[in-house]
């Protein structure tokens, strides 16, 4: 299968996403930052971080590590006047070296703040306009007396104690969440309740509708919106790859270790795993089992070098070459739907788990959250709150 | 050309270690306000990649207590999403509704966890309940004509209110005289606030374009456009066939003409409150933020001092500029003023690459939608259903009628993705004028609310008349605008309400 790259032909294999295409083929850099703009490629590779938007047939800013490679697609790079590989406003960078404070620019003088107003404008934005005009496709509205968002091992052990009144809704095609990309997570389904893949929920709203139930939940399958009238809800959602605040992180052949593990292409031999504890090891093993040369990095870098990376320098000023760095934090909660609702949620050092007691209720009344979401060990806190959820 | 030594947080907006240091150091610290001054969280991924890493900075640098250790207000939707994708939603979601609770602050009970420990005086000469623009402007004002000392009172942070939620609009099209001179005065004040506070608004003036769908509508713009040309606006009605060379994405065939105002144009309304906030304490003024204002003393019918959360401060005069919360501001002194409070949402979507000169507005529906300097579509929507209260939650009907109603009309931006929505109030009077000057039988106790939704783009000019009406000057606005008008029935009508 062919895809098509800034008019350059590019081979994927079946099931490839766009980036695992790109980075099979060595192209690294996917798009330019918006201010200075650097070079940037993946890096969470599970829709999260925005580092790899381009245009898609036509269709601005969509995350090359969220859609599937087509025969024929036409994928454009955004954001590079003259090309991205060498955009001529990487100068930017270089000029502004400690960064540009727009708020203060040129406030001295009416005439220089006019043409500062100019250029900026004709800066800005990541992708043009889109060239299609999809029709408004029919969404619909479901009622549901509990629904579970998120199925990996919280929201699954959550579905299995609650039941045949519960709809569990996973954005992937398959359940088990995070634990898939260490070959595990199929052991256990979702019991008797409902569910519904390839859905992401994208909000979660108190129901304003004369629908009976507390909340109201927009679920995006492909490109309509299923509104679920629910209950109460459950939040497992898990969490989220962080990278690490160090010169250089930003640079293409940074990726975030579960993002390495679940791409379905190397991006080299060698890779230095950033990260401590638990978090490292289990990444580094999965990584080498997937055939990496692993070598372990504990404590923030100085910095990374290249672009692609292909150096890193450590806390302790030894310099390592690699193919490739990995970052292996724990994933950050999260919390969003829970907090956008209103719920509670707390800086722990690591992330803003959302706060639950004991049945793993959270602030909200209706509103529960379980698992990594919450903090929590998955399978308990989400047995719990599926309980909980139907009392 | 190597690449320079950033570490940056946040890679969506390219915010870095010492963008974040610098933000701290300016007294940005709360999470709200780091977010609003470097920008990290408003790009496609929302935060979710540079939240964490932030405050881990804003930890281990003690610019925050553990108990305002909290995430910023997330917004919808989770992942950017197509207007198309909600346009489609079912009328049970945008039809008969029920009334829902608001938003609770993310912080919990009480006093702000980053409230100042820093007393407050005993005594000022003028006590500001609100640090939105007005309140902020008014200080500014009234401390550079050296009106004694002025303590402004801000319940959350700075941007927090209506004044941090708008967007960004600014127009001198208006149906009512002063009005037009009042955004006339505003719109040139911003043009130079950058040399006069030292800090950027970016004013950029790409028009704004009123659609009439039908006759009555054209009507009113061919009245307003009249009465502009009449105070020196260059406003013309134009045919679809113009108004599309304007904006040619526009579905010509939906309107039947358009008042156009080129010299209108948009904000970035944040750097105004900063801006105005800074300048009035390098004046001498006193700006509170996180300060809650739960009394308003009176006595033989005159103010006498406002009680706070921080003690109690004695005012000879007190100013209510809570925008939407003026009504129950006012109620502390036993006053009731007729202003609702109503909700009102706003989406901005991913950023594109400039292609929307003016700001567009349907009459009609209240649609409207620009493209900010950051290249956003921001887009708001009234709802003639909406109940009145104080809830600045976001709700999905409004994405699914916000969705509909630009996707009919600009069918090109149906594939474009929305990044954020949220909601703020607007402040609405009987007659959609503002509340200005005296109250009746509460001497200095001044009212200056009742802006429905539009006082940001004022507050320039009302802010200056005001403080030179309390040094003394005369200003019939103060006296025709007075809370007595409601008594004696002289409304004064403003049709041009959009949102």
């Amino acid at each position: 299968m062919r895809i098509s790259l800034d008019g350059q032909d590019i081979e994927a294999q079946e099931g490839d996403t766009i980036a695992a295409a790109l980075l099979r083929a060595r192209i690294t850099t996917f798009t330019r930052s918006i201010k200075y703009h650097r070079p940037r490629g993946p890096f969470c590779l599970a829709g999260s971080c925005g580092q790899c938007l381009m245009r898609v047939d036509g269709v601005p800013s969509l995350p090359a590590c969220r859609v599937k490679a087509q025969e024929g697609m036409v994928c454009e790079r955004q954001n590079g006047p003259l090309g991205v590989e060498k955009d001529l406003f990487r100068a930017a960078d270089f000029l502004f070296r400690d960064g540009l404070d727009h708020h203060h620019l040129l406030t001295g003088s009416r005439l220089l703040g006019r043409v500062a107003l100019e250029v900026a404008r004709r800066l800005a934005g990541l992708g043009e306009l889109p060239a299609q005009v999809p029709a408004p496709d029919r969404g619909e509205l479901r009622v549901v007396e509990v629904a579970i968002v998120g199925g990996g091992p919280a929201g699954l052990a959550a579905a299995r104690a609650a039941g045949a009144r519960a709809l569990l809704i996973e954005r992937e095609a398959r359940t088990g969440g995070a634990e898939l990309l260490f070959g595990a997570g199929q052991e256990h389904g979702a019991g008797q309740a409902g569910l519904l893949l390839d859905a992401e929920c994208v909000g979660l709203y108190a129901n304003d509708t004369t629908v009976p139930g507390n909340t109201l939940l927009a679920v995006r399958l492909r490109d309509r919106i299923l509104a679920i009238v629910a209950g109460r809800a459950i939040v497992a959602t898990g969490g989220v790859s962080q990278p690490l605040p160090f010169p250089g992180v930003d640079r293409p052949g940074v990726y975030a270790a579960r993002g390495l593990l679940g791409l379905g292409a190397s991006v080299g031999r060698k890779l230095a795993v950033v990260g401590d504890g638990d978090e490292q090891q289990r990444c580094a093993e999965a990584l080498s089992k997937r055939g990496y040369e692993i070598v372990l990095v504990n404590g923030v870098p100085r910095r990374a070098l290249g672009n692609p990376v292909k150096a890193l320098d450590t806390a302790d000023g030894t310099r390592i070459r690699c193919d490739a760095v990995a970052i292996a934090l724990p994933p950050a909660p999260l919390h969003e739907l829970a907090s956008c609702a209103g719920a509670k949620a707390r800086f722990d050092g690591k992330g803003f788990p959302v706060e639950t007691d004991d049945e793993g209720r959270t602030s909200v009344p209706w509103l529960f959250a379980a698992g990594t979401a919450a903090g929590k060990p998955a399978v308990p806190s989400g047995e719990i709150a599926g309980r909980a959820a139907c009392r | 050309m190597p690449l320079s030594e950033k570490a940056i947080v946040c890679a969506c907006e390219d915010v870095s270690v010492h963008d974040i240091d610098d933000a701290i150091a300016h007294g940005f610290a709360d999470i709200e306000s780091l977010k609003r001054y470097t920008g990290l969280g408003t790009g496609p991924c929302q935060g979710k990649s540079c939240e964490v890493g932030a405050m881990r900075i804003c930890a281990q640098r003690r610019a925050v207590p553990p108990e305002a250790q909290v995430p910023f207000r997330a917004r919808p939707p989770l992942v950017p999403t197509s207007l198309a994708a909600y346009s489609g939603l079912p009328g049970q979601v945008t039809g008969p509704r029920i009334t829902t609770a608001g938003l609770r602050p993310t912080w919990g009970k009480g006093p702000h966890p980053l409230q100042p420990q820093t007393p407050l005086p005993d005594r000022v000469d003028v006590a500001i309940i609100g640090g939105g623009i007005m309140g902020l402007a008014l200080a500014w004002n009234l401390a550079g004509r050296g009106a004694g000392r002025i303590l402004v009172l801000e319940r959350g942070y700075l941007c927090e209110g209506a004044s941090g939620r708008n967007g960004g609009g600014v127009r001198a099209q208006w149906t009512t005289p002063t009005l037009i001179e009042l955004a006339k005065e505003s719109i040139e004040f911003m043009g130079r606030f950058a040399q006069e506070l030292g800090i950027n608004v970016w004013l950029r003036k790409g028009g704004y374009l009123f659609l009439a769908h039908d006759q009555e509508t054209l009507n009113r713009i061919e009245y307003g456009a009249d009465l502009q040309k009449r105070y020196g606006l260059p406003t013309r009605v134009i045919g679809p066939g113009e108004a599309g060379e304007i904006v040619p994405q526009l579905d010509t065939s939906k309107f039947i003409a358009a008042s156009w105002n080129p010299e209108d144009g948009v904000v970035f309304p944040w750097p105004f409150l900063w801006g105005y906030a800074d300048g009035a304490r390098k004046r001498g003024a006193l700006v509170e933020p996180f300060t809650r204002a739960s009394g308003i003393e009176v006595s033989e019918g005159r103010v006498r001092a406002v009680q706070t959360d921080r003690g109690r401060v004695a005012a000879d005069r007190v100013v209510i500029a809570a925008g939407a919360w003026s009504p129950s501001v006012a109620r502390l002194a036993g006053v009731e003023l007729p202003n609702v409070p109503y909700r009102h949402e706003i989406v901005s979507s991913e950023p594109l690459k400039p292609f929307l000169g003016p700001l567009v507005s349907m009459l009609g529906t209240g649609l409207y939608f620009s493209q900010s300097m950051r290249g956003e579509i921001v887009g708001g929507m009234g709802d003639p259903d909406e109940p009145p209260g104080l809830n600045q939650a976001s709700s999905l009907r409004f994405m699914a009628r916000y969705g509909r109603a630009l996707g009919e009309l600009v069918p090109q931006v149906r594939a474009v993705k929305l990044l954020r929505q949220w909601a703020g109030c607007y402040d609405v009077t009987p007659d959609h004028s503002p509340v200005l000057g005296e109250t009746p039988g509460v001497a200095g106790l001044l009212q200056m609310s009742g802006f429905v939704g539009h006082g940001f783009m004022m507050a320039p000019a009302v802010g200056r008349r005001m403080a030179e009406w309390m040094g003394g000057s005369k200003d019939e606005i103060f006296e025709r605008y007075s809370l007595r008008r409601f008594a004696e029935g002289r409304l004064i009508q403003e049709t041009f309400i959009i949102g």
